[in-house]
């Protein structure tokens, strides 16, 4: 599973950090500092979490095991 | 008119004379009354109450006739969509109703691109980083004033704690004069709770001609504190100007002397309402940010404003150029089509995604810091006082406004 960070949509929120911080890194403004990362086995469930946080759901899930990335597709 | 029966007020108070007619774009199926100033719920102790009616009643984009006549946004996903739509929903002005003296708040008063060269020194100011740094402090007063009151056995929590706690921590933060409280929340009370223009006219330039008195002194001398340090700000490669000193002043004046005493009465009433909530929390304090989370999507209770910077269609409606709107955060956070069960309080609840923070590019620059408070604020109360409930002597006194404020909250406990 892969994580993708759309950071030029970052405001702030500082969620994905609040519930994950060592996949969520921030700037020292509190912004995201990263474009996404490969998700290490077993620890999908934490970095699913840090991504549904994301008020401005600019953090995409990508080949989630569960079959349903986030966010799911609208339209 | 005067008598025209109205299904959003039960306290009879006659508000005919404030009506402005129906401008004839507007329909009249999204004309709905609804007078955040003065719903009798609002001002009676239960602002959300009447939240919900209008969540339950009114379409998620309606149209008011009171306070200048505006709209507002009550949906979840309309609201989500319009903050992220600067060039049309401008936040160059917020004010309901439009005042005679609308001094320019930065960074809120801002659009995008202006906006982020105003926004920057204040989110590096309140990063969350910077914020971790103040928890010491926030909590030994947070104890200090609980235990203060801990053996009367009652309190008036909005009086005694919600007040001092966050209003102190911010006025510190800013570089204000600490025995200046009782006055600056007079006048934060008259730009935020008072629907007469004229008198939120008149706060502002109290507030303006203290500030101004403030940075003055600090131009001459600097402190450790955030006047000083925006003072040495750079904005766009040149010195930051005395008008915009003022501006940005007068934003953290109103945004940081108020907001969180708010948030604290709301989270602490449903505490004292919620008896096996306290016990959960007790039992497992590492539930409480969870809480923390919840209670604000619960009972948010910030309403920015915006104006229309163009004519626009959207949500079924028109709106023209220069009307002023009403985002009404909490009732997008008591949403059905967002939020499963929405007037439920679900600590379990899996989507807690809300916006008592707003979203979009004017995402609350204070929010790790009202976090921060409140969660400390929850654990200090949870553990120095037994089991806390609501004083029915003392019932919650509250007010309306574009922020949903409490004047008073008692609680009571067994003494020892």
């Amino acid at each position: 599973m892969k994580i993708i960070i759309d950071r030029r949509g970052c405001v702030g929120h500082a969620r994905c950090e609040a519930l994950a911080p060592e996949f969520y890194p921030l700037d020292e403004s509190g912004y995201i500092d990263s474009d996404g990362f490969d998700v290490p086995e077993g620890q999908e469930a934490l970095a699913r979490r840090g991504a549904r946080a994301c008020p401005e759901k600019i953090i995409r899930t990508v080949n989630d095991p569960t079959g349903q990335d986030w966010p799911p597709e609208t339209k | 008119m005067a008598d025209q029966a109205d299904p959003l007020v039960e306290n009879g108070r006659s508000r005919a004379a404030a009506r402005t007619p129906r401008p004839d774009h507007v329909p009249s199926e999204r004309v709905i009354d609804f007078d955040v100033y003065r719903e009798s719920e609002i001002v009676s102790g239960d602002p959300h109450t009447a939240v919900a009616r209008v969540v339950a009643s009114a379409p998620p984009v309606f149209w008011t006739p009171f306070n200048g006549g505006h709209w507002v946004l009550a949906g979840y996903p309309e609201l989500f969509e319009a903050v992220r739509n600067p060039e049309v929903f401008s936040s160059r002005r917020g004010g309901i109703p439009p005042a005679p003296y609308e001094p320019k708040l930065v960074p809120i008063n801002s659009d995008p691109p202006e906006h982020g060269i105003y926004r920057a020194p204040l989110a590096k100011a309140f990063s969350p980083k910077a914020m971790m740094a103040l928890q010491d402090d926030i909590r030994s007063l947070a104890a200090a004033l609980v235990e203060e009151v801990r053996p009367q056995g009652r309190c008036d929590f909005a009086q005694d704690i919600a007040e001092p706690l966050p209003v102190s921590i911010f006025m510190k933060i800013m570089g204000l004069p600490l025995d200046k409280l009782g006055e600056y929340r007079i006048w934060v009370n008259e730009l935020l709770a008072s629907g007469d223009p004229a008198v939120k006219g008149s706060a502002s330039r109290k507030v303006v001609e203290a500030m101004s008195a403030i940075i003055k002194d600090r131009m001459s001398e600097r402190r450790d504190d955030l006047i000083s340090r925006l003072l040495d700000t750079e904005i766009e490669g040149r010195a930051v100007t005395f008008e915009e000193m003022q501006s940005f002043c007068l934003l953290l004046f109103i945004a940081g002397l108020d907001t969180v005493m708010n948030g604290m009465c709301y989270g602490v009433r449903h505490l004292a309402k919620d008896l096996n909530l306290q016990a959960t929390l007790r039992a497992d304090r590492s539930r409480i940010p969870d809480a923390v989370e919840e209670l604000l999507r619960r009972y948010t209770f910030t309403m920015p404003g915006r104006i229309m910077a163009c004519d626009h269609e959207a949500f079924g409606v028109r709106f023209k150029k220069d009307e002023r709107v009403l985002l009404m955060l909490p009732a997008a956070d008591l949403d059905a089509r967002e939020f499963e069960n929405p007037l439920a309080f679900d600590l379990e609840r899996e989507n807690k995604v809300h916006m008592a923070f707003n979203s979009g590019p004017h995402r609350c620059v204070g929010s790790h810091l009202a976090r921060l408070e409140l969660q400390i604020l929850y654990e200090e109360m949870l553990a120095r006082l037994p089991e806390f409930r609501l004083d029915p002597e003392r019932p919650a006194r509250t007010h309306g406004g574009q922020v949903l404020g409490f004047d008073g909250l008692g609680l009571v406990w067994d003494q020892a």
